[in-house]
């Protein structure tokens, strides 16, 4: 774990730049452990895949402060554990119109339509970060058999309750958006709702699994 | 209320930003300049107003209730029905009459409120646009021709105005302030060197495809990745000001409206100059000057303590 500044209101804790579930289970006790701190001086806990940003103000302390009581609470992680992950099914409507880049994918990977969805739904994936729109989860970690390149050109507009893939992640989007992922299928789950807490269907450390509708 | 007869090129609802919900990929969504923000604030003596930030000319708003508007930001020439009224000041409205933005003279985004609340409704403590989930603002969508916006109670504010000196000044060239970024490390030292001095060859021009999520420049030489670096980083979290660089090597200005991001961060601008930012227009120079953190925290204070206004002794308000 390390502790380094980052522009003039950031604090870094980071654990390394691996995307795997060990270490996003660093990142999730470290997330949750300093919200429930929570210092008076930080505005903002935001979480990745490899790193913790505290955002602090520092009209009420100065960085050295506030990173001094930073690692005190970094020195306590392991005495609280994070809250139990929720569970979430989301039914998929995969192919066709709902999943324009499955033509792509099938061709890219070698594997029928059939497989590609037979392997997407076999896996309970971890939310590992939320974020790019409001409420979009990253998934991982996604099967070797059906990891793809982005698109080469981004789409303007992506509908709302697209799945799609890049590389190591699936991912949903929550909202029509431009976005570069391999779109494979759509789903009718709402994942952000401005108007009702906690506002993020999903958050850091979820477990989803895609079922096929 | 008020009534939009003209949006001009782009105008949305805004004020200091949806905080602390940065986990949920829920960005703050910020008026772009925030010293015109903080301005406003102090002109209609209210923190917590919801602000309109427009660009371009042709803007105009009717007023049906009199009340006290306030106008900051870009440098503007500006006229109620025939009679021209100051930027950087606030002034009376009687019902009936019409503001309207004829010209900007300096400078990109300009700011209106007013002493009578905007009736919208807050999400997450904020009225800012989230224009990508769509909530907030005006129906979380930019202002069009038509849209009626319903005000509150009226509040005794004097009519005032932003002291000259306190006016920054918006003309490009701009060298922007920054402190070295968490992956500048991953560009080469010579590279480097030449980018974080505001007169080297490492100037740049603002991409026509600047929005409010994020400014892309070009025109100037790509920073080079040292051997054996990727392209991209795992995606982490954002601030706003960041200068990212993707793989093409040109710089990307992040703004208000990313949680994280997946390209390598050479910089980040200082506070004292975001508010800048809001005024890049496509095609300006843009240069880069790095400054030490305890530098850029006494130019903040210096850029917060510069605010001063004045009331206008005996107006008829």
């Amino acid at each position: 774990m390390t502790v380094k500044p980052y522009g003039e209101e950031g604090i870094r804790v980071s654990f390394g730049n691996e995307i795997t579930l060990e270490t996003h289970d660093q990142v999730r006790r470290c997330y949750f452990h300093l919200s429930r701190v929570k210092r008076p001086f930080i505005r903002d806990i935001i979480p990745s895949f490899t790193c913790v940003l505290v955002v602090f103000d520092d009209t009420l302390v100065s960085r050295r402060k506030a990173t001094a009581a930073l690692e005190e609470d970094l020195s306590r992680l392991g005495e609280s554990d994070p809250p139990p992950p929720a569970f979430h099914e989301i039914p998929v409507r995969y192919g066709g119109e709902d999943g324009p880049d499955c033509p792509f994918v099938c061709r890219h990977t070698g594997l029928t339509l059939e497989e590609l969805i037979e392997i997407h739904t076999s896996v309970t994936y971890t939310v590992f970060t939320v974020g790019f729109t409001p409420g979009f989860p990253y998934l991982g970690i996604l099967d070797e058999r059906i990891r793809v390149p982005r698109l080469e050109t981004p789409r303007i507009r992506v509908p709302a309750g697209s799945v799609g893939l890049a590389q190591g992640q699936t991912g949903i989007y929550p909202c029509e958006s431009p976005g570069g992922w391999q779109i494979i299928g759509r789903t009718e789950t709402e994942l952000f709702n401005p108007r009702r807490e906690p506002f993020s269907l999903m958050a850091i450390g979820d477990k989803v699994r895609f079922v096929r509708l | 209320m008020i009534e939009v007869i003209n949006p001009g090129l782009f105008s949305l609802i805004v004020d200091g930003g949806r905080q602390g919900r940065g986990a949920l990929g829920v960005p703050l969504s910020s008026a772009l300049d925030g010293y015109a923000y903080r301005a406003l604030s102090m002109l209609l003596k209210n923190d917590r107003l919801a602000a309109i930030e427009a660009m371009g000319p042709n803007f105009a708003v009717r007023f049906s209730a009199p009340l006290v508007c306030a106008l900051t930001g870009a440098r503007v020439r500006a006229f109620l029905d025939d009679d021209p009224v100051a930027d950087w000041s606030s002034f009376p409205v009687r019902t009936g009459q019409t503001l309207r933005v004829r010209q900007i003279l300096q400078g990109a985004r300009y700011y209106l409120a007013f002493s009578r609340p905007l009736v919208l409704d807050e999400f997450m403590a904020s009225f800012s646009t989230n224009l990508d989930a769509r909530f907030g603002g005006y129906q979380g969508r930019p202002l069009a021709k038509g849209d009626i916006i319903e005000t509150g109670e009226d509040r005794d504010v004097p009519p005032a105005f932003v002291v000259p000196s306190s006016i920054p000044d918006l003309t490009p060239p701009h060298r922007l302030r920054v402190l070295v970024g968490p992956e500048a490390d991953h560009f080469s030292e010579e590279d480097l060197a030449g980018f974080f001095s505001a007169d080297g060859p490492f100037r740049y021009r603002v991409s026509r495809s600047a929005n409010r999520v994020g400014i892309r420049l070009e025109g100037g030489p790509p920073l080079t990745f040292r051997d054996g670096v990727p392209r991209s980083i795992v995606s982490e979290p954002l601030l706003p000001g960041t200068v990212q660089v993707p793989g093409d090597g040109l710089p990307i200005i992040v703004l208000y409206e990313r949680t994280i991001g997946g390209y390598a961060r050479a910089a980040v601008v200082c506070r004292a100059d975001l508010p800048l930012l809001a005024h890049l227009r496509p095609g300006d120079a843009v240069s880069f000057m790095k400054i030490s953190e305890e530098e850029a925290r006494l130019d903040h204070e210096e850029a917060v303590g510069a605010l001063k206004i004045q009331e206008i002794e005996g107006a008829d308000h």
